[in-house]
């Protein structure tokens, strides 16, 4: 033992050395640069499913255009208390640095300022009642102008007679998207009056990404209090919000309770359990230790690679802890089997092929999770792999140098019960009644088998607050702002071919608006039309103002001034609008997002749809035309989900394939199947309940299926390799395995409690798995040979 | 912007329209204290649909000589209206209050795609019928001078941005309404005066048809 200890010590102290430094490289990743490294951004940690890199790059733009701002709502049904509170909001939020900008009251304009831009492109712009009118034969211009004149109550109120005598460009503007907007403006606030309340619209620009802490939180605060203070001076006041920073904080708050509630309740279950079994402090220290190494070592891994780490990581992590402390849990087993002929290094070798073989199993089974090509999914399983390696290595490493004194045994009843269970199923699983055990177990899980579903739905890991979407649905059907999560991307090789192809995606939508099948859309074409299209619409004016004789007869017939007549002939041709100078105008503003802009041979332009999200109807429209794509990220990352979970079922065969042989080397193969029953029983158990449970399949239960089989496989590893070394301690090695299983269904099961539906599947799978695991697995020994 | 505008003016003209036989039975507490307006409001709503000639002079800055059209009107009650132009062109709109429409010779309704303010116009008047001024006292100041058998009704606009286009609109009568005036402060200005205003009787199938009535 002396002779040992100088080099076991060398280990343990480089060890400690190095898991120090990167304790050091982990905190500075996390904290030492500016903002928190972990990724609140659920759209983040959703894999890329679009094929050209300008949908994601849409898919980005119009998160951020909706995302990095707040949209509130001020509901009374007293109308000057609504007004009031909303001045009254706006006010108390403009105090704040953290909002860049907050409009609530409009700021002074000068009507003029809405059609004087259009002036000089007036004989180019048309619309498509228009457009069709002028090109009817036998148009009569003398007719569309008598019209105007004499409309019922109102001429002119859009543009003057004077400057549109026609209305073309009244016409043009009416079907702007500022003109069609539910809100109006009235007492100088954005304003909607519905079944008896007023509604009152207020939004607040975030001086930052939704997703940075340093501004959600003082955003948040500062609204919670200005929201406090108007509730108190008008009462019957109602606030609803959207936003993302909304989401973010809520998704944060969710995680860092599932962060805490896993973390906690496993860590001090594990510890009881420990205390329980070892009868000492001291090895629930090491136990601790060592899954601390797994843990830092996992985080600053995972930093190092993916520069950042999401919360469904962090939660994960949490869980991850109750299988790192399955290999010190080993060794310390070991420890106190051994009694008083304890020898670390000896004590170490005796553990080593179980360990090895157990680590080997499960960085199997966490390499298939990261084949997925799903952020999230990849980064867990690098979390896990360097986290599982850590702890494994730590027990190499560090524990042998701290564990030189022999233990006590293990606390006896345990070991009791354990031996007792141990015997039992032992007895059940072999000869003509273990064919009996298995034939009816089978039986009794086809039905569930029977009864298996699945759902892909991207909604099943991204569970929004149901209150936050109450509200964003109403705001929205108030204010008629689109859904965001479904758009037309329309590309062309420059601005033109853009603008064209995206007349002709109008041309669709505005059928299916006339079949009702849809509200509306925005588009920039609406907005500026091609150059084509603007030359094709002047070209329909042209028969008529080439002939200035012509038409002043026909201003002067129907009695316009000559002054009058003069300065609108003057006017003709003026120019066609262009992006570019469109795109500068203040108007243009809420709507330059939606211009991707050109880059390497390719422009484009977002088209959003309004009303409902059907996603078939909505494709329809795409079909068939070049450069137009349906881009709908929730659909397609369900669909990608899918797919995942079709390939999954298959994997987690390949995986089974895969560790067969291992074992077939290890156990010999007449004893391998054996082996390997209680895992693959475990699994198809599982599968059963949750069939009978009704819980659809997705692919987080099938990756979750993954770990149960590595797990699994380990608890009948442990058992192999450990019960010759406990012949004179009948039980003591079965009681090891069940407190590993008890320590990963604390953590693991605690996640089926999580706020993430995700998580809660994966959770809820590995509590099945591990537990019917770990009941199987006496079943995997001979009989005989402990149980004379 | 000035659409807005056009939108609640029209809303507000419409409203005037129902005044032909607004229904006011129940007229509210939150409407000013005028007897008067009351008394108006009232002995208008006891009609449910209004036949009326109308003669619509307009003037504007840009015209040399007002121009003038004339027709007829039907008013129905909770339904909207038919404003049949017959000079200078012949022509009917069916203003539904949830659509507008361009009534051709073999009566086909043709929805114009550009009078979305209707929606807000049937909002209007709906709460208008139910008695609600709320609405209209929250674009305009009223008042109401005259007699109940001959008065006058003044709406001034209380939003800037409309105060700096519109100056006023008069509406005068007696039983029914006579007239309405729209005043602009650039000097333009709409004059439509009924006569001949009766209870409807009657409508035909055709009218039925596109005001939407059973």
């Amino acid at each position: 033992m002396t002779s040992t200890s100088p080099a076991l010590k060398l280990r343990a102290s480089l060890f400690a050395v190095g898991t120090l430094l990167v304790a050091a490289l982990g905190a500075y990743l996390l904290f030492g640069r500016g903002q928190l490294a972990i990724q609140t951004d659920l759209l983040a940690m959703l894999p890329a499913t679009e094929q050209h890199p300008m949908a994601e790059a849409a898919v980005q733009r119009l998160a951020h255009a909706n995302g990095d701002r707040m949209v509130l709502l001020v509901e009374n049904a007293d109308d000057d208390r609504a007004k009031a509170a909303a001045r009254a909001l706006g006010k108390a939020l403009a105090q704040h640095k953290v909002f860049d900008s907050v409009l609530a009251e409009l700021p002074p304009f000068d009507l003029g300022q809405m059609v004087a831009p259009y002036l000089a492109h007036r004989f180019w712009l048309l619309t498509d009642a228009d457009r069709t009118a002028l090109a009817t034969p036998g148009h009569d211009p003398a007719r569309a102008l008598a019209r105007r004149l004499n409309a019922p109550f109102l001429d002119g109120v859009g543009t003057s007679l004077q400057d549109d005598p026609f209305g073309w460009l009244q016409h043009w503007l009416d079907r702007q998207p500022w003109s069609r907007s539910p809100l109006l403006p009235e007492d100088d606030l954005l304003v909607a009056h519905r079944g008896g309340k007023t509604f009152v619209l207020v939004t607040a620009t975030l001086a930052g990404s939704s997703y940075d802490d340093t501004v959600q939180q003082p955003a948040l605060a500062a609204l919670a209090s200005a929201e406090h203070a108007i509730e108190h001076d008008y009462p019957g006041m109602h606030l609803s919000r959207t936003g993302a920073v909304f989401y973010a904080a809520a998704a944060r708050a969710g995680a860092e309770h599932d962060v805490h509630m896993v973390g906690w309740i496993s860590s001090i279950g594990i510890a009881l359990l420990l205390i329980g079994m070892f009868r000492s402090p001291g090895p629930l220290l090491l136990a601790f230790l060592s899954t601390a190494v797994g843990v830092i070592a996992a985080t600053t891994v995972s930093l190092l690679v993916f520069g950042q780490i999401y919360l469904l990581t962090l939660v994960f992590g949490a869980a991850l802890l109750g299988e790192a402390v399955d290999y010190s849990i080993q060794y310390l087993t070991a420890r106190a089997n051994a009694g008083a002929d304890w020898q670390a290094s000896t004590g170490l070798r005796q553990v080593r092929p179980a360990l090895l073989l157990a680590l080997a199993t499960s960085l199997l089974g966490y390499a298939l999770l990261g084949l997925v090509p799903f952020p999230a999914l990849r980064q867990m399983s690098v979390f896990a792999m360097s986290g599982m390696l850590a702890a494994c290595l730590s027990v190499f490493g560090l524990l042998p140098a701290l564990l030189q004194r022999p233990a006590r045994p293990l606390s006896a009843p345990p070991v009791r019960w354990a031996r007792a269970l141990q015997n039992f199923v032992s007895r059940c699983g072999h000869g003509r009644r273990g064919v009996r055990v298995a034939v009816l177990l089978l039986l009794l899980a086809a039905p569930g088998w029977w009864q298996l579903s699945h759902d892909d739905d991207v909604h099943l890991l991204i569970a929004q607050s149901v209150g936050l979407l109450a509200q964003e649905a109403q705001i929205r059907a108030i204010t008629g702002l689109g859904n965001g999560s479904q758009f037309y991307l329309v590309q062309g090789t420059d601005t033109e071919q853009t603008l064209q192809r995206e007349e002709t995606l109008d041309r669709r939508l505005q059928s299916m608006v006339d079949q009702q099948q849809l509200h509306g859309w925005i588009g920039l074409a609406g907005m500026v039309p091609s150059q084509q299209r603007q030359q094709a619409d002047h070209a329909l004016l042209t028969p008529l103002l080439d002939h200035p004789d012509r038409v002043r007869a026909l201003l002067a017939n129907a009695g316009f001034r000559d002054s009058a007549i003069d300065a609108w002939l003057a006017a003709w041709p003026g120019t066609p609008l262009t992006l570019d100078a469109w795109l500068k105008t203040p108007l243009a503003t809420p709507f330059r997002y939606l211009w991707m802009g050109c880059h390497a041979k390719a422009c484009g332009t977002i088209v959003l749809p309004q009303g409902p999200d059907d996603d078939t109807l909505l494709q329809r429209a795409a079909d068939g035309l070049p450069g137009v794509t349906l881009v709908d990220k929730p659909a397609s990352v369900s669909q990608l989900f899918g797919r995942y979970r079709r390939y999954a079922s298959l994997w987690l065969l390949a995986a089974i394939l895969l560790i067969a042989p291992v074992f077939g080397w290890r156990y010999g193969w007449r004893r391998m199947p054996r082996v390997m029953a209680p895992p693959v029983l475990g699994i198809a158990l599982t599968l059963a309940a949750l069939g009978y449970l009704h819980q659809p399949l997705t692919l987080f239960h099938w990756m979750a299926l993954m770990l149960v089989l590595g797990v699994g496989a380990n608890y009948a590893v442990f058992l192999h390799e450990g019960e010759p070394h406990t012949v004179h301690r009948p039980g003591a090695m079965y009681a090891s395995v069940l407190l590993s299983a008890i320590t990963a269904l604390l953590s693991f099961g605690l996640l089926s409690l999580s706020s993430m539906p995700a998580l809660r599947d994966f959770g809820l799978t590995l509590l099945l798995g591990i537990g019917f695991t770990a009941l199987l697995v006496p079943a995997s020994r001979g009989v005989s040979a402990d149980q004379p | 912007m000035r659409r807005l505008i056009a939108r609640v003016f029209l809303s507000c003209l419409l409203l005037c329209g129902t005044c032909l036989a607004a229904q006011t039975t129940a007229t509210p507490a939150t409407a000013p204290g005028d007897a008067l307006l009351q008394h108006v409001l009232a002995e208008l709503g006891q009609h449910q649909a209004v036949r009326a000639d109308f003669v619509q002079t307009r003037a504007n800055p840009a015209l040399a000589q007002p121009q003038a059209s004339r027709g007829q009107l039907l008013f129905v009650l909770g339904h909207g209206m038919l404003w049949q132009t017959q000079s200078p062109y012949a022509e009917t709109l069916a203003l539904t209050g949830k659509h507008a429409a361009r009534i051709d010779a073999q009566g086909h309704a043709h929805p114009m795609r550009d009078a979305r303010g209707v929606d807000r116009i049937s909002q209007m008047l709906q709460s208008m019928l139910a008695g609600k001024l709320d609405e209209v006292l929250r674009q305009f100041n009223v008042t109401a001078t005259g007699t109940p058998a001959q008065w006058t009704l003044r709406f001034t606009p209380k939003q800037a941005r409309m105060a700096h286009v519109l100056e006023n609109i008069t509406l005068n009568g007696d039983a029914f309404l006579e007239g309405i005036r729209i005043a602009m402060h650039d000097g333009g200005s709409t004059d439509i005066r009924f006569a001949h205003a009766r209870d409807a009787g009657p409508l035909s199938a055709l009218e039925r048809r596109v005001l939407g009535l059973p």
